[in-house]
């Protein structure tokens, strides 16, 4: 009811039945109205796809992209060649930096929290978190910007999130992406339970129209009408093909793909997000935690690290064979770095002042690193990079408009990399800008 | 009218007399009105209620007369309502009857227009078939549905007050009760039963955003079962509500100590979204906007934001440093670490932290929420923004309390700005503040409030609501009542206009807004997701509320522990266990609840004592239930993944429908005769006994299966699983997740 009355000049009932009722998965199926045509602008747009892998927790910049061996704060951690002239990465990644050619690192990211959640928020939405209104993510920004991708499918997906991811925010339910737990399992729920054949299956759905017919008869109400529709979608979903795209385990050769992608949450997470990405999903994230290393860092690097390198390079090789790697950009983030102070528990505490990020495919120039941190990694030395830079520069690939308005239900004015006053037009213009330098 | 000619006499006797105080009669008093009239007279009793309620007076010359209750001076009100009806039934029949009047009024004026309608000369044929067609539409929905039958009423009245259906033992005491007053009896036991607290408190918690962890962006440490505890006994006790806000609003300490605390803490660090928070939920008065500029359609500048925000201005959510907390065990800051550091130490020499690690991590993230409190500190941190931009002020400014409406406050009688605050808030002569809670409470039992959407209603009113005499009423009401709860809440569920059938169109959008739905009936609401998990609860125990949530004060104890008496590692290790122990739920017998109380693996106990809110991907997040981010956050809608969760998930195909299940094994099996199976369950699932047709559709089930050459156990086996489907296709119904 309430999303309802907050549309109500926006959207009249007859549209929000006709809304809820074509949706798969609860994602709408409609194009957004007012949608925009991509903007193509010096080497963005490239994108149809984006994979965005989150590491939840505070990825350590010093022991991925930016480690700084032979230094007091460097820690045990040695750095490995990459085929560019001085340029190491850390030794924990050996595959992206045998295949650096591919990726570009930024080493320059900045923020202004030091707590898990507001990092997170901010990251994921280009805004502070506010208790009044929860911004939109990414995904949710490319559909209502863009439109829907494919008919059926729904636009976005989040793989491994906890709770509090922003989800489509202020755009309502209709947006949100579409939650997988498990990589393994796939939609919950979306098949007959075990024991239940589909003379069963049948035969119950037979007994519960009956059981209903004289309800539905006397509430010819619009809510009712839309829960029944619901049920004719959902039981097409269940016989159509598209479940299968999220059956990983349909996958051919999975054994052998898993081991490859390193058998870990992550690297599940990267083969269900390619398998999503061939089928027409327009934007995964994937989630991935273990980041938070107050204690032990050397004792859990290797593994996290290690998988986190593997599920990587196994899908940029992947989309590669399959023609994909220029249309689809990966994205890898994180809420904060870690503190180049080693701690009393052998390990290191939040630290937003700098941290890293990566990208590759999608018009991305491989190869490079973009932003400098200073002899012990604790500040950034040039071109800092606020998550404002970081959305912008995803939204650039991807062609979105980076200055289109768009109003909250109550009013209020965003924009996807965060907004500000152009002090000479008065108008709302985009905060974050792309980092230009990663692209051709 | 009689009464018209009682109210001219009665004015003009004031305006033209003062009597003379020989005229002594025995029982007589002076009388005073609200602009200062006097008369004397004998008190006789009261007629009508609440907005509309007369005093009935003797005359020196034995006449009698009404006057309106509304006019007298405030001492003659408060001599007046002692003695008036506080009957619910009688406070009821007012609403019915306001309720009746403006359906009649509403269905004439459409009629009216119907008429009228063919003559029209600036519309086209087509616009009139349109109109005409709305004008119909609306016209059937200004007569009165009719009254529920008992079924329908049982079920809806303990979705409303226990928030569950009834157990099937609930149901069959109700329909078999004869007694005449059995619904307003169900209604004061409902309101009296644990469950009322349970239901109320999923509402509050949606509007306050209570969870665990308790703060928006902390690490999850606080632990909010003080706060949940002090919500439930508020509901219980039936503290009166203004209290209650008071309360929220002053409360000072640490959460443990001062559980109401939460409320301001729920929004740490955000002070400026804290008090747009409190406008909405507490005036429904959206006033967000006014923090960045002018309102552009109500009359709230940004002056008014920061005036209003400076009430809040000196009260900060963390204590920096070594600042006294008062009682000398509340340690902050220094001390917290210097602890932390002795209790590891203890643990390192003991070999218990592993080997790189000199700190205890749990440790010090559970005692460092000891700096976590309310407190006023004397230094009001709030300012103009720096790209203040009116002529009223300049960047950064720090602007004086006050208020944009209401009283005018004066700051030296209080405390604290905040308290001076909170009393403004609260009081009755706020003339948001009661309106707003009854507009809420109003659409919690009809389904839709007298004023939509409920977070804004308008600063002047100006008579647009659905049915404005009614929440003028409503608002004398609460008054009258002391802003009891329960007791409005009683009202309400005694009125006829509730126990009717509920409306079986949907009210249009522009309906809504415009304010013409009059409330034939309630609206079909679908359940909240709190609703339908609770209801699946009470299909799998004859006690839905036998487990609750009840660490609170174990809370407390360890919070307060004075670490320094822990002197070995085994001390502080056995410290530590004790905190696990804390969230646990727990038994009527006060055993703490295990994996073995699960049904089928699943914790089924009321929504309301589980993780606040359930992790996402759960039924109850999946249905709805709000993420406690944002101010009513929870949905309705429908999705896919409902639907499926229903279709294929574990409590549909299993915790209901195993052989074992309790509505299976005791229910069908277990009650009164075997032959009457299919009226249990369906009694049990939709409180309602089957048609014909559907039950012998639903045993055609057993009868195709059984055969004469099966054992009596092979037989009730067939039997259970036909039972199961029954349940299963039942629990499918969109009749199962309405509520008429």
């Amino acid at each position: 009811m309430k999303d309802q009355l907050r549309n109500l000049d926006q959207l009249s009932r007859r549209q929000f039945v006709a809304r809820t009722a074509k949706t798969a998965l609860g994602v709408s199926i409609l194009p957004i109205a007012g949608a925009s045509t991509k903007v193509l602008a010096a080497g963005g747009g490239k994108a149809e796809h984006c994979i965005f892998f989150y590491m939840a927790g505070g990825m350590t910049h010093m022991e991925t992209f930016d480690p700084k061996p032979g230094t007091e704060t460097g820690g045990k951690t040695k750095g490995i060649p990459t085929g560019v002239a001085g340029v190491e990465l850390a030794e924990y990644m050996p595959k992206l930096a045998k295949g650096f050619k591919d990726i570009a690192v930024v080493r320059s990211m900045t923020q202004q929290t030091g707590d898990h959640r507001g990092g997170s928020y901010w990251m994921h939405t280009s805004y502070q978190p506010r208790a009044t209104i929860i911004h939109p993510s990414m995904g949710p920004w490319a559909q209502t910007l863009l439109g829907k991708k494919h008919e059926t499918l729904p636009d976005s997906v989040v793989i491994g999130a906890g709770g509090n991811h922003p989800g489509a925010g202020f755009f309502g339910p209709a947006l949100a992406p579409l939650p997988i737990g498990d990589p393994d399992k796939g939609v919950q729920n979306a098949r007959p339970y075990s024991g239940v054949d589909e003379d069963l299956f049948e035969k119950r759905l037979d007994l519960m129209n009956t059981f209903d017919e004289s309800f539905q008869r006397k509430f010819k109400n619009d809510d009712v009408t839309a829960y029944t529709q619901f049920y004719e979608e959902t039981l097409k979903l269940m016989k159509s093909e598209d479940l299968d795209t999220f059956d990983l385990s349909r996958e051919d050769n999975y054994e052998e793909k898993a081991r490859r992608y390193g058998n870990s949450r992550v690297g599940k997470g990267a083969m269900l997000a390619k398998r999503l990405v061939s089928a027409g999903v327009r934007f995964v994230e994937v989630s991935a935690g273990g980041w938070d290393m107050h204690n032990d860092l050397w004792n859990a690097i290797p593994n996290t690290g290690g998988s986190l390198d593997q599920a990587l390079a196994s899908l940029i090789e992947d989309l590669k064979a399959e023609g994909l790697f220029e249309k689809t950009l990966i994205v890898l983030g994180t809420e904060f770095g870690r503190t180049p102070k080693i701690n009393a528990n052998g390990g290191r505490d939040h630290h937003p002042r700098c941290f890293s990020t990566m990208f590759a495919g999608g018009g991305i120039t491989g190869g490079q690193v973009y932003g400098k941190t200073d002899k012990l990694a604790m500040a950034v030395e040039e071109n800092p990079v606020t998550p404002k830079d970081f959305n912008a520069t995803i939204a650039h690939a991807m062609g979105l408009d980076l200055n289109k308005v768009v109003y909250a239900p109550s009013g209020r004015p965003f924009l996807l990399a965060g907004h500000t006053h152009d002090p000479k037009t008065n108008e709302i213009v985009s905060e974050g800008h792309p980092i230009m330098e990663l692209f051709s | 009218m009689k009464t018209r000619s009682f109210y001219h006499r009665l004015s003009l006797l004031l305006a033209g007399f003062v009597f003379s105080t020989s005229v002594a009669l025995a029982e007589s008093r002076t009388w005073t009105s609200a602009d200062g009239k006097t008369l004397e007279a004998e008190f006789v009793g009261t007629v009508g209620a609440g907005a509309s309620a007369m005093v009935k007076l003797k005359m020196a010359d034995d006449s009698i007369i009404n006057y309106p209750v509304a006019k007298l001076s405030e001492a003659d009100r408060l001599f007046v309502k002692g003695n008036l009806p506080t009957d619910p039934a009688a406070l009821a029949g007012e609403i019915d009857k306001l309720v009746v009047n403006k359906l009649k009024e509403s269905y004439y004026g459409l009629r009216d227009e119907l008429a009228a309608l063919p003559g029209k000369t600036d519309l086209s044929n087509e616009e009139k078939a349109k109109r005409k067609e709305e004008i119909e539409r609306e016209m059937q929905m200004c007569i009165p549905n009719d009254p529920t039958n008992d079924n329908q009423f049982l079920r809806r009245i303990y979705l409303d007050i226990a928030g569950r259906i009834p157990t099937f033992d609930e149901a069959e005491e109700f329909l078999n009760n004869r007694s005449a007053t059995k619904r307003a009896d169900l209604i004061n036991k409902l309101l009296d039963s644990p469950a009322f607290a349970m239901r109320m408190y999923n509402y509050y918690s949606d509007l306050f955003r209570i969870r665990d962890g308790v703060v928006m962006m902390g690490n999850g440490d606080l632990r909010a079962d003080p706060y949940i505890e002090y919500i439930k006994h508020s509901i219980r006790e039936d503290k009166p509500y203004d209290e209650m806000v008071t309360e929220l609003l002053t409360a000072t300490g640490q959460l443990w100590e001062e559980p109401a605390a939460g409320y301001l803490l729920a929004d740490s660090g955000m002070r400026l979204c804290n008090l747009s928070n409190t406008f909405t939920v507490f005036m429904g008065t959206e006033i967000t906007c006014a923090q960045c500029h002018d309102h552009p359609f109500e009359e709230v500048y940004q002056m008014d934001f920061y005036k209003m925000a400076s009430f809040m201005g000196e009260t900060e959510t963390r204590v920096r440093g070594n600042q006294a907390m008062g009682d000398s065990m509340m340690m902050s800051g220094g001390d917290t670490r210097a602890e932390v550091a002795r209790m590891s130490k203890l643990l390192k020499d003991a070999g218990k932290l592993r080997e790189n690690e000199t700190i205890d991590n749990n440790l010090q993230q559970w005692l460092g929420t000891r700096s976590i409190a309310v407190h006023d500190d004397g230094t009001n941190a709030v300012e103009l923004p720096h790209d203040y931009k009116y002529d009223d002020g300049e960047p950064n400014m720090k602007v004086k309390p006050s208020a944009y409406f209401g009283d005018v406050v004066n700051l030296e009688e209080y405390e604290s700005p905040r308290e001076a605050f909170a009393v403004w808030v609260a009081s009755p002569s706020n003339p948001r503040f009661t309106i707003n809670a009854v507009n809420r409470f109003w659409k919690l039992a009809f389904g839709l409030a007298q004023i939509e959407p409920v977070y804004n209603i308008p600063g002047h009113l100006d008579g647009q609501a659905q049915n404005y005499e009614l929440l003028m009423f409503l608002e004398e009401m609460m008054k009258d009542l002391d802003y009891s709860v329960k007791d409005f809440f009683r009202v309400l569920y005694n009125t006829q206009a509730y126990q009717r059938e509920a409306e079986t169109l949907s009210p249009t959008l522009t309906q809504i807004d415009k304010g013409t739905y009059h409330f034939p009936g309630p609206i079909l609401r679908r359940m909240t997701a709190e609703q339908i998990w609770d209801s699946l609860v009470a299909l799998t125990t004859a006690d839905p509320e036998a487990v609750t949530r009840s660490g609170w004060q174990q809370y407390r104890e360890w919070m307060n522990t004075d670490t320094t008496q822990l002197k070995t590692a085994d001390e502080v290790m056995a410290f530590k266990e004790a905190w696990r122990d804390i969230g646990k739920l727990t038994n009527y017998n006060g055993q703490y609840v295990s994996r073995d109380d699960y049904v089928d693996g699943v914790e089924m106990f009321r929504a309301s004592e589980l993780r606040q809110p359930m992790p996402d991907g759960h039924f109850l997040r999946m249905f709805g239930q709000s993420d406690k981010q944002l101010i009513e956050n929870q949905f309705t809608e429908g999705s896919s993944p409902q639907v499926m969760a229903l279709l294929n998930g574990t409590i549909t195909n299993k915790v209901l429908t195993s052989p074992d299940a309790y509505l299976i094994k005791e229910i069908a099996m277990g009650r009164g005769s075997k032959r009457d199976n299919i009226d249990k369950i369906f009694l049990s699932v939709l409180t309602r006994y089957p048609s014909s047709e559907e039950k012998s559709m639903a045993q055609s089930g057993m009868r195709a299966r059984t055969n004469r050459d099966m054992s009596e156990q092979q037989k009730l086996e067939v039997e259970a699983d036909a039972i199961g489907n029954v349940i299963w296709a039942l629990v499918n119904t969109r009749e199962f997740l309405f509520v008429q």
